[in-house]
């Protein structure tokens, strides 16, 4: 995102501190990252758009304390949106869902070259997702908003509430783990 | 046992699946709902404070009253058993 998009989104930002309806630019601009977030985390279109609602209305109706950090907005609506299924998981005891597209998990595979010799096949996605099933769910938050959301390293520690060092630890263990599985010996980037 | 689950999504996330639940005017309500709530709310508090307030004043003049008066009906008999 671009200096010039980031100013403009601020001004957008202090204009909805004043009058809401001024909101519904930034509301355009994210509904479909947030919603698509939150269906990759529980896999119901229903679900997942309640949560986005909410976020938003919490997004408002706590606009005056937002401040502004150096990172996009989007990243505050992120971390309202992580609360949200948070609170959704915690309300119903369930198992967190990550409802992967093929397309993403191909590149994930393909960017940090975990594709052996044998090819993309079937059995190679039952695999990588036998393993992303066995990585700890903190990890698996981390590759999300990195492979998935094309999140960098501040953004997911903002979000995710932790040290951006961490952040970054969090994804090279992932991978590494990975890596490691999948018996690759180059290393991520 | 791990404590997530994960799924393969075979079709991409499309912007068409997300446009039945894209509604800023209902969002918008929502949030001037909670506003007026919260209004209220804060109106309530103030309410309750005052009240408290008002009752501990009430007890504190209350007692001192009491006080001042049994001071007075003390020193009043001791004056009276002096003069006998």
């Amino acid at each position: 995102m671009s200096e010039d998009e980031i100013r403009l989104e601020n001004e957008i930002v202090a204009r909805a501190k004043r009058d809401p309806k001024a909101f519904a630019g930034l509301y355009e601009k994210y509904f479909d990252r947030i919603y698509f977030y939150l269906l990759r985390h529980t896999d119901e279109e229903e679900t997942a758009g309640d949560l986005c609602s909410q976020t938003f209305v919490n997004a408002l109706n706590h606009l005056n304390r937002y401040e502004f950090r150096g990172l996009p907005f989007s990243a505050w609506l992120y971390k309202i949106a992580a609360n949200e299924v948070n609170k959704y998981y915690r309300k119903n005891k369930g198992k967190k869902v990550f409802s992967l597209e093929e397309a993403k998990v191909r590149e994930l595979v393909d960017q940090n070259h975990l594709m052996t010799d044998m090819g993309w096949d079937e059995e190679l996605i039952e695999r990588l997702l036998a393993y992303l099933k066995e990585l700890p769910t903190d990890m698996i938050q981390v590759l999300e908003l990195r492979f998935f959301e094309d999140k960098d390293f501040a953004e997911i520690a903002f979000i995710l509430d932790m040290t951006e060092s961490g952040a970054k630890m969090r994804t090279y263990r992932a991978l590494d783990r990975l890596r490691k599985n999948f018996n690759v010996k180059e290393k991520y980037e | 046992m791990s404590k997530h689950e994960i799924r393969l999504r075979r079709q991409r996330l499309t912007a068409r699946g997300s446009d039945r639940f894209r509604n800023y005017g209902a969002v918008l309500q929502r949030h001037e709902r909670d506003m007026r709530l919260k209004k209220i709310l804060r109106v309530f508090t103030l309410f309750l404070v005052i009240l408290i307030i008002l009752v501990l004043i009430v007890i504190v003049v209350r007692i001192e009253k009491k006080a001042v008066k049994k001071n007075t009906t003390t020193s009043y008999t001791l004056s009276q058993k002096v003069a006998s």
